[in-house]
């Protein structure tokens, strides 16, 4: 369990986490969402006592992170996958590592066996690629056997293959009853393997829910009618009081009615319907439309400016 | 944890906490573990073997040109340490190294945060460094030592008659050689080795407080060579009471011998004064370093 109360921290003139409040809960894995520079890495650096708070506070199991006294067996942090002596290698990493916590050296080879670097122990952690760091860096985390796991962006510079593997630890790490702090960018990433969410722009919450209420409380449901009589439909379902939009020439999408009351309409009004379906809205869409005016850096495409 | 995604489950610790110990033996791991540590400790042993052996043979070669005053300072111990001038650079390169790099590389983020107590960090880098330079530069000034004697020996020097005070090497005509029980040469050659010692030390602590690999062996070069600079440009009046404050010449108080006749004599502490005082920067360098160690952000 980790849980954050009023966690504020400005570097200079700039207020990275303002007031922040949630918790994160065992046994799921937990996202942990915002644009780029939402303040999701000093977040998690000061869960992890890395950086100090200017005021709240943030615990881990109910003790600060100062107060632990095996803080390696408690919480695992894979926090900047480069956090590594280019010159050392992935075994001597993990060794000194595991030395600080009394960590047997066996755990070292297991944990290198379970990120698949066995093969790349000994040579040296600076010719690794961005995809063997982020797996040394996982290996890192794991080390302690720890209760509580912080990811930074894990999925970072991974294959599919990679993605993947990374996906159901994570979801096996929470069955197993430990708590998963998942931070991305990515929100189809945290479509698929998240349960629960947290959600801030500009270092400010959003949300703190699971994903399919979040995706449900902003979300209307939607429907795409495809039809030949696209402008007679639209006038009959206007008068019904439905909202409708046009889409690519003969597709209509249509809120406020589900698609039984649509294609009753149509009916009513004598209109050859081709397709019917409830769109899902995408977790990417909902987050976008909640975030688009707390992103700090907007790329100048007329789809942002647009928005 | 009870686990099946993690292989065996790791036995449970109820007692005790992470602490100096466990601290120590991850940095000796870390120090080990990197190739620049060993490229040092070689640089030390061969550079003061080396310069002892050459300082001692041209100093040698010279003493049947030198007048009476320059025989009464003919220092045998002082031409044994020459290597320590250029080790006191590789050792602070050394202690500043072992905590600069991790700044530079971002690993200071792994270590602090598998950590609950920062200090703890600072004292175990200390401990660490402080052994391996200890014993690196303790046996390389003995080994000058003995070599810088036996290359001497070899230009027919001759040992001074027991008790004789060291002037009286001015009256006799061979070039003569020390052995460690005369007068102050075991307690100089022993301080040889404690200045590199605590040069690392305070190299260490620069470390932490610049956090930045070029910044701290600057900081440190200027301490040893710049600062001597601008104290002799300073009125004479004024520069003699600073300059045996300057670390190096607290390093060249520590390698004296008392009873030998020198340029420095009166103007220097005493070895052990000098020893101390170098000793008291390093404690507040740590002091600051481990203050601002605590309340800053990693």
């Amino acid at each position: 369990m980790i849980s954050a109360s009023r966690l504020s921290k400005s570097y200079g003139a700039t207020r990275a986490v303002d007031d922040l409040t949630f918790e994160v809960r065992p046994g799921v894995v937990t996202g942990f969402l915002g644009p780029n520079g939402s303040g999701k890495s000093t977040t998690m650096r000061m869960v992890m006592g890395l950086d100090h708070p200017d005021s709240g506070t943030v615990t881990i199991g109910g003790r600060r992170f100062g107060d632990l006294r095996w803080p390696l067996r408690e919480v695992g942090a894979l926090l900047e996958a480069k956090s590594i002596h280019p010159g050392r290698s992935a075994a001597n990493h993990l060794w000194a590592m595991a030395q600080t916590n009394s960590i047997p050296r066996s755990r070292v080879d297991e944990v290198l066996g379970q990120v698949g670097l066995e093969a790349v122990a000994r040579r040296k952690a600076g010719k690794f690629s961005l995809g063997m760091s982020q797996r040394l860096g996982i290996a890192s985390a794991l080390l302690g056997d720890p209760g509580v796991l912080l990811f930074d962006e894990p999925i970072n510079g991974l294959d599919p293959e990679g993605i993947l593997w990374v996906r159901n630890l994570l979801k096996s790490l929470a069955g197993e009853g430990r708590t998963i702090f998942v931070s991305s960018h990515l929100m189809s990433e945290m479509a698929l393997t998240a349960t629960d969410l947290v959600v801030i722009g500009r270092g400010q919450l959003i949300a703190d829910t699971t994903v399919d209420d979040f995706i449900a409380s902003n979300t209307e449901a939607t429907v795409l009618v495809r039809t030949p009589g696209a402008d007679r439909l639209a006038g009959v379902l206007r008068a019904a009081g439905a909202g409708v939009r046009d889409q690519e020439g003969d597709g209509l999408l249509v809120t406020g009615l589900d698609a039984a009351r649509v294609g009753d309409l149509a009916l009513e009004a004598g209109v050859a319907v081709h397709e019917l379906s409830p769109v899902q809205a995408s977790l990417e869409e909902v987050f976008m439309d909640l975030t688009s005016d707390m992103v700090d850096f907007h790329g100048h495409t007329p789809l942002e400016v647009g928005r | 944890m009870t686990t099946a995604t993690l292989g065996t489950p790791l036995p449970a610790l109820d007692h005790g906490r992470a602490g100096l110990v466990n601290q120590v033996r991850s940095e000796w791991t870390k120090l080990r573990s990197v190739r620049s540590t060993w490229i040092c400790l070689v640089i030390v042993f061969v550079a003061g073997i080396g310069l002892s052996a050459l300082v001692s043979n041209i100093e040698a070669g010279q003493w049947s040109h030198l007048g009476l005053a320059d025989r009464a300072s003919f220092d045998p111990v002082r031409f044994s340490q020459t290597g320590s001038f250029l080790s006191q650079f590789v050792v602070g390169v050394l202690g500043a190294m072992v905590v600069t790099s991790e700044y530079a590389t971002g690993s200071i983020r792994t270590t602090l945060s598998i950590t609950s107590r920062r200090t703890t960090v600072l004292a175990a880098k200390l401990v660490v460094v402080g052994a391996v330079v200890f014993v690196i530069a303790e046996a390389t000034a003995f080994t000058s030592f003995f070599v810088g004697q036996a290359v001497l020996l070899a230009h027919g020097a001759k040992a001074l008659p027991a008790g004789s005070s060291i002037l009286t090497q001015v009256h006799s005509s061979s070039i003569p050689y020390v052995s460690l029980s005369d007068g102050g040469a075991l307690r100089a050659v022993f301080l040889s080795g404690t200045y590199l010692l605590l040069l690392a030390l305070l190299a260490c602590a620069i470390g932490f407080v610049l956090r930045h690999t070029a910044g701290a062996i600057a900081a440190f070069v200027g301490v040893l060579l710049v600062l001597p600079l601008i104290v002799s440009v300073l009125p004479s009046s004024v520069a003699h009471s600073f300059e045996k404050y300057l670390p190096s010449n607290l390093g060249l108080a520590m390698t004296l011998v008392t009873t030998r006749k020198t340029d420095f004599a009166g103007v220097l502490f005493t070895p052990w004064t000098a020893t101390a005082l170098l000793a008291l920067y390093a404690v507040a360098a740590v002091v600051l370093a481990s203050w601002l160690l605590v309340r800053r952000d990693a």
